[in-house]
């Protein structure tokens, strides 16, 4: 196991080198930000005095070392800027308009589509896309491990060809894809029998202007976006299973004298969520990926809704606001695995 | 032990049990005919080689052998002298049988506990499934056991992982989980194979202990007679799914009828002689049996012609030095992941191996003695030391140079089973090395020298194209000595490598390393838990404890002459 201050560190140089990677790429493209901020018609001065509010007269590499000392919680300034826009800062060692070192709330700047603060457009996205993404894991989970463990019990049957032909479409069908059929199906075709809306997000505004939740518009999405997932751990946890199932401690459960329901459930099951444990984890870091194509087709207003679009609208400050995020997700999933492990492998925990 | 009468009150009755497996259609027979009668409070020993049918036997008293592919062909079991025929219930009706009439032990306490479950629990299992009792008195019941089968601080196992136990402890755990319900008989499947002889004699004690407790009768199966003599009452030998010989232990042993049992006896390596060449199996069934003292006594080495050979060996040239070696673990690290503390696996360990020499390097398991090996043939780094091969320190050699440098030491591991890609033909497997380092012209030149070593090893030029798995443990061993001799290399390091053989095949392998040492002029090193295996292949010894060598010297006088009173236990633990 990695010291905690190892992983910490390593954790901040990935984030960092996403950062440069992803804004070098979009700030490459022969696209004047400033320009799209003010639409066809504007004077060269206001022009220009928009591209020096957003750095864009400076090189490259000084706009990214702005962004980066913008989005870090420890920067270098005057702090006058923050102040401007509501950011709560503190400048402990120098006078208040000279420059030093300062401690802040990470600052992602605005939209410039709508001048909105990106923050508070991702406050507003995430638990959208948290609660579709937890949904569509736990369907996944809960039916793919049913599934499998039904399949590795009737091993070479009728049943077990039909759940393995399903999972093996369910790999192969990307969840774009699978999005639009369902919504298609159930949202649109048998819209009378099942009630449900071919686009919507969770939380919908009513027609008397407020906020509701509409529990129902998680379900297609979820489900187009569990698919995937399923279908994997189905295949996943039967191999597992198998191989369990021939250890030598399946034979001294027999030998005490339990059902098989018994050996399955008590000393099979546990063990063979081991590998599938490692996978899923793996797949909900990728399941935001798919996300992003699901939330777009159903018009779902999550991260993954508010990514594409500012990637259509060239709305640079909201995409690298989502694509931190989204490093940040893939990151502490990816130490949440290997703490998860010791839950599941005692001998991890050592 | 009881001397009771196996006529009157049999507790289990087996007649004339076949039981056959198909594979790919053919169907072969793993136990044809096998009939016995255990009394209440009798210790039955179930010998044989793997493959004569002693396990599958009795997993077939309770019904345990998979169908398919097994098949139960004919037989009865009547237990406890009800009338009915065990092999004739059904799943849920033998279901209470198991545990709670007759418990299973098992070879491998390392794999036939759940992993994922602590110890205390699944001893409890055993107790919810077959008692009513509360929880409460069910744990108390659980920490009694694991006070009887006396391991130490019950509480402490109770809460333990498998892994976190040693191997002699979880066989304790297993033997606390099968004598929870008061079994009327006890299956001990070769309990103690897997572990090493000190720990081996431990747990046979304690089984005879339990057996004298709770008047149960025991099957005791096992590949080694050795350990029979020790526990059982009555001998049952099998060969091939067939009785061989049956009957009462004294008689058994002190006057064998059959060749075969009169091998199995005679192949185990003794602590009291010196054989030039151990006694093998084979030759006792294919000799007439006035010949078979002549044919013990001609392999009988003297002990003139020991000292000569040591005096010779000191006028060979040092081959391998080891000059001080230390390797630490670090067993913590503080918050920037430096270690802090370590585990000493070697700590300050020196010899010198002649040139034809081989040296025993004996202890229990975890003392180090692997890890020496491996840090030797470069394996895995030192932490300090040096290690001189013909004149050249092989831990501050360039890899290049190393690389050339490790045709002339190779290993011998000891999982024959593990150590051969299963994907590959063993000619593939044997040729491999020397590919990898360029020797002989061509691929057809290579292929004659794989066919020749074959050959060397008592293996068949058609074996060649064949695959693992179609071999035997003791086949695939000497595959694996086959490659490791096709880079003609100077020393080799055999670890354990006759450790997961049955006791015949040991003999035979133990043979093939001591004639391919003087045919190609080898030295070994030899590492080994068993002091009778080293007394037979090595000249001198060096019992190890704790990363330190605690004690060397040549054979017969450390063996004879023990100063150490480890070296001592590591004597008394070897069954006789």
């Amino acid at each position: 196991m990695k010291s905690l201050f190892y992983t910490f560190l390593s954790s901040i140089l990935v984030l960092v080198s996403a950062v440069v990677l992803i804004s070098s790429i979009i700030y490459l493209a022969p696209v004047d930000p400033a320009r799209l901020t003010f639409g066809q018609r504007t004077d060269g001065g206001a022009l220009e005095r928009k591209q020096a509010e957003l750095f864009l007269d400076k090189p490259l590499h000084i706009q990214m070392l702005y962004y980066l000392n913008d989005i870090s919680p420890v920067g270098y300034g005057d702090g006058v800027r923050y102040k401007s826009k509501g950011i709560p800062y503190y400048k402990p060692f120098v006078a208040e308009y000279s420059s030093g070192v300062l401690f802040k709330i990470p600052y992602f700047r605005e939209s410039f589509q709508s001048g909105r603060s990106v923050s508070a457009l991702l406050i507003d996205a995430i638990p959208k896309t948290i609660i579709l993404a937890i949904t569509a894991m736990m369907i996944a989970i809960f039916f793919g491990v049913i599934l499998g463990i039904i399949a590795a019990l009737v091993k070479d049957s009728l049943l077990d060809q039909v759940i393995l032909s399903v999972s093996v479409l369910g790999i192969s069908v990307p969840s774009y894809v699978s999005a639009i059929i369902l919504a298609l199906v159930f949202g649109f075709l048998f819209r009378d029998y099942t009630g449900l809306n071919l686009q919507g997000s969770i939380f919908d505004i009513n027609d008397i202007g407020d906020e509701v939740i509409v529990w129902k518009n998680l379900i297609l999405p979820a489900i187009a976006l569990g698919v995937r997932p399923l279908a994997i751990i189905t295949q996943l946890m039967r191999s597992s299973l198998l191989d369990i199932l021939t250890q030598d401690y399946m034979r001294t459960a027999k030998a005490k004298g339990l059902t098989f329901k018994k050996v399955v459930i008590n000393h099979a099951v546990k063990n063979s969520l081991n590998p599938v444990f490692t996978a899923v984890t793996g797949w909900f870091a990728s399941l935001l990926a798919g996300a992003f194509f699901v939330e777009n087709v159903f018009n779902f207003k999550g991260v993954g809704g508010l990514t594409v679009n500012a990637l259509i609208n060239y709305d640079i400050p909201v995409l690298l606001g989502c694509v931190i995020f989204v490093c940040i997700v893939f990151i502490g999933i990816n130490i949440l695995v290997d703490y998860g492990y010791r839950i599941f492998d005692p001998k991890v925990r050592g | 032990m009881l001397d009771s009468n196996t006529e009157e009150n049999p507790i289990l009755e087996v007649e004339n049990l076949k039981i056959s497996f198909t594979s790919d259609g053919a169907r072969h027979i793993a136990v044809n005919g096998l009939s016995y009668k255990l009394a209440k409070g009798e210790t039955l020993g179930i010998v044989g080689e793997s493959g004569s049918g002693k396990s599958v036997s009795s997993m077939a008293l309770l019904k345990l052998v998979p169908t398919p592919p097994g098949i139960y062909e004919s037989g009865q079991v009547k237990f406890d002298g009800q009338n009915q025929n065990l092999l004739d219930l059904n799943e849920s009706e033998i279901r209470k049988y198991r545990g709670k009439e007759i418990a299973m032990i098992f070879q491998e306490p390392m794999t036939s506990l759940n992993p994922s479950h602590k110890c205390g629990r699944q001893v409890a299992e055993m107790l919810e499934l077959h008692t009513d009792w509360d929880r409460h008195k069910i744990k108390l019941e659980v920490l009694n056991l694991f006070e009887k089968v006396q391991l130490p601080d019950p509480n402490r196992i109770y809460k333990s992982y498998p892994h976190q136990l040693s191997g002699g402890q979880l066989q304790r755990v297993m033997i606390a989980m099968a004598i929870s319900c008061k079994p009327k008989i006890l299956i001990a499947d070769e309990p103690t194979t897997a572990l090493d002889v000190t720990v081996q004699k431990v747990i046979i004690d304690l089984l005879i202990d339990l057996n004298r407790e709770n008047g149960n009768s025991t099957i005791f199966i096992t590949h080694d007679l050795g350990v029979i003599n020790q526990i059982a009452d009555m001998v049952l030998v099998m060969q091939k799914g067939e009785v061989m010989e049956y009957g009462p232990i004294d008689e058994v042993f002190n006057n064998p009828k059959h060749p075969y049992t009169k091998g199995l006896l005679a192949c185990r390596p003794p602590l009291d002689r010196r054989y030039s060449r151990l006694p093998i199996v084979g030759d006792f069934v294919s000799m007439d049996e006035s010949k078979h003292e002549a044919y013990v006594t001609s392999l009988i080495q003297s002990d003139d012609t020991y000292q000569s050979h040591l005096q010779d060996l000191d006028q060979n040239p040092i081959i391998l030095e080891a000059k001080n070696i230390k390797k630490y673990y670090p067993s913590k690290t503080n918050f920037f992941g430096k270690p802090t503390e370590f585990v000493k696996a070697v700590d300050d360990v020196s010899f010198a191996l002649r040139k034809g020499e081989s040296i025993g390097l004996v202890g229990e398991s975890g003392c180090g003695k692997s890890t020496l090996g491996r840090v030797l043939l470069c394996l895995d780094q030192a932490t300090s030391g040096s290690a001189i091969f013909e004149g050249k320190d092989l831990f501050s050699m360039g890899k290049k140079k190393l690389r050339d440098l490790r045709k002339d030491f190779q290993i011998i591991f000891q999982d024959p089973y593990s150590s051969l890609n299963p994907r590959m033909t063993v000619g593939e497997a044997i040729m491999e090395p020397l590919t990898v380092h360029n020797l002989y012209r061509n691929r057809a030149e290579r292929k004659e020298k794989v066919i020749d070593l074959l050959e060397k090893v008592g293996m068949e030029p058609d074996h060649f194209k064949r695959y693992p798995h179609q071999f035997s443990g003791g086949q695939r061993q000497r595959i694996c000595i086959a490659r490791s001799l096709g880079l003609n290399p100077k020393f080799i390091l055999c670890d354990e490598s006759v450790s997961a053989l049955d006791v015949s095949v040991q003999a035979q392998v133990l043979n093939l390393l001591q004639d391919l040492k003087d045919e190609f002029d080898l030295s070994y090193i030899f590492i080994s838990h068993d002091l009778s295996v080293i007394k037979f292949i090595a000249d001198r010894v060096m019992v190890m404890q704790n990363g330190k060598i605690v004690e060397r010297g040549d054979v017969e006088s450390v063996i004879n002459n023990p100063t150490q009173a480890y070296t001592q236990m590591l004597i008394d633990s070897i069954p006789r």
